[in-house]
């Protein structure tokens, strides 16, 4: 496999508390990347220090061997930051020329027009395009060098669903262009629907990194709520029960095997309420993941 | 050099787009100088007096607010984030906004020399013209790192405010408006401690008029202020990152 991006025992520290702790992660030179977590994660943190704008406080990172911020190691990859506004008074043409000039290779206007769609506004100055116009630029100018690796740091938030659905459709063209992406999200359906590989963070550390298709696996069965008086660590004994824990006054139930543990659970209390039985997603897997992170070592 | 070409073009265009930023800074200083130097002017030396000081405050502006607010606002907004993470040329961005300084240095500078040589009667051989020119373009050095030193250190709103405060002191405690040796005796202390004081006596020796101290005091007073303005403007950057 070919390594885009490597991490070694990555720290970040901002005071006394880590954004990034002891990260050990490899990125392939090919296929899209979802690094999926909540506000706070460090799924920027980890961004910039591939870029070179944020230093380690240990440990290592390589870009393509090379390191983060040389100008080598730029010239080979995309970037498009979160909340980056380009200077308000310059039209997407004008844009597009500057960073035209720092590239060895860059894609021409028409191209970069026709693959994000920006024909309609060229000429505009970028303070009176909308937000999801202001993004396709973003986006333009991302991918305008022929990058190895494009670094998308929350690419659709805020975006309407047509824009988020241009922005996937250019994602998925990069992925068979063999451009590698590397995505920051927190929806888990835009990890699902078009990541090949996704990376779980929580809390500045790695909590899951697999093939999507695993990742969804590992949370595969059902998720069953209802209202019991039945004592938690009883339930949690329960055949093909993965974990249980309270959500309001309901107890939700991850289960393996939705029809055995239902059976079992009936059995033992048989006035349950409000009995809800749902197919697990990505977002239980997510919320499981990073529940048991919270508590490890406890007993659910 | 074809990055830089097109990083100055892209800041002239941002500057000459903002007609709201850009005319106060070109217009105010040969609105002055006009009232001031030419139309109220009472002494006979006069005109040729303010020509030095108000030389240095046309400069002031676009380096001032070029840098503070300009560097500010792009700073705030992520745009400057977004230029270190992209194999644009190192430090292209401030050379080519150094250069659009010069430019409306330039601009702003041009009307005040014909003024004062077509309606203030000053006269002066070619080299003092060439020679006033230079140390009013050198003037800029302090300012533009002042003007960054705020552009790296406050959020746009207040990088904005603290500028206008900041060049309007320059102006007045320097001498830049009215001379010096018209202030109580406080504030001709206070004057010695801003760059714009410094430069005007520059700008003065080179006209004639005579400042209060010999030139290279003035000099080497302007050189130890950049370098201190130096170390603030790069603390603030390293501090901002």
């Amino acid at each position: 496999m070919n390594t885009a991006l490597k991490t070694t025992q990555l720290s970040v520290r901002f005071g006394n508390k880590f954004a990034l702790n002891s990260i050990d992660l490899s990125i392939a030179a090919s296929g899209v990347t979802a690094l999926l977590g909540a506000n706070g994660a460090g799924k920027t943190t980890l961004i910039n220090c591939a870029l070179g704008l944020c230093k380690p406080s240990s440990g290592t990172v390589q870009l393509f061997s090379k390191t983060p911020g040389e100008i080598e190691a730029k010239k080979l990859i995309g970037v498009m930051l979160q909340d980056s506004a380009l200077p308000d008074l310059l039209s997407p043409r004008e844009h597009i020329q500057l960073f035209s000039s720092y590239y060895p290779n860059p894609l021409s206007l028409k191209q970069l027009s026709q693959r994000c769609g920006l024909e309609s506004f060229v000429d505009k100055r970028y303070k009176t395009l909308s937000g999801g116009q202001k993004r396709r630029v973003q986006f333009a100018l991302a991918i305008i060098g022929q990058p190895k690796i494009v670094f998308l740091d929350e690419p659709t938030t805020g975006l309407d669903i047509d824009a988020r659905n241009l922005v996937w459709n250019t994602i998925n063209e990069l992925r068979h262009t063999g451009t590698a992406v590397l995505l920051t999200t927190h929806y888990l359906e835009e990890a699902d629907s078009l990541a090949d590989h996704t990376v779980v963070m929580n809390n500045g550390e790695i909590i899951a990194n697999d093939s999507t298709e695993h990742i969804r696996a590992a949370a595969s069965g059902a998720v069953i709520q209802c209202e019991s008086t039945l004592d938690l660590n009883i339930i949690a004994a329960l055949d093909d029960v993965r974990s249980v824990k309270m959500r309001g006054r309901k107890i939700a139930i991850s289960s393996r095997n939705a029809t055995t543990s239902l059976a079992a659970l009936l059995a033992l209390d048989p006035k349950l309420s409000n009995l809800t039985v749902s197919k697990s997603s990505l977002e239980d897997a997510f919320k499981q993941l990073t529940d048991n992170s919270k508590t490890t070592g406890d007993s659910a | 050099m074809n990055a830089l070409i097109n990083e100055t073009g892209a800041e002239i265009l941002k500057a000459i787009r903002a007609p709201e930023f850009l005319l106060p800074t070109l217009l105010m200083p040969c609105a002055f100088y006009s009232l001031f130097g030419v139309i109220l002017s009472t002494g006979n030396n006069n005109a040729a007096y303010l020509l030095a000081t108000y030389g240095v405050f046309a400069v002031m502006g676009p380096s001032i607010f070029g840098f503070g607010v300009g560097v500010g606002n792009e700073r705030d907004k992520g745009w400057l984030q977004l230029k270190q993470a992209v194999p644009a040329p190192p430090y292209g961005y401030i050379v080519a906004k150094i250069i659009t300084t010069l430019l409306f240095a330039c601009l702003a500078l041009m009307p005040i020399y014909l003024i004062a040589g077509f309606f203030g009667g000053v006269e002066l051989p070619r080299e003092i013209w060439l020679g006033l020119f230079g140390i009013h373009l050198i003037s800029a050095i302090p300012f533009v790192l002042i003007g960054l030193s705020l552009g790296f250190s406050l959020n746009s709103g207040a990088a904005v405010a603290i500028s206008n405060i900041v060049f309007l002191g320059l102006a007045i405690l320097g001498g830049l408006w009215f001379p010096v040796y018209a202030f109580p005796s406080l504030m001709q202390t206070i004057a010695k401690f801003t760059p714009s004081y410094h430069l005007a006596e520059l700008a003065l020796a080179i006209v004639g008029t005579g400042g209060e101290h010999a030139s290279s005091f003035n000099l080497i007073s302007v050189l130890i202020m950049s370098l201190v303005l130096l170390g603030l403007a790069i603390s603030a950057w390293i501090r901002q990152r």
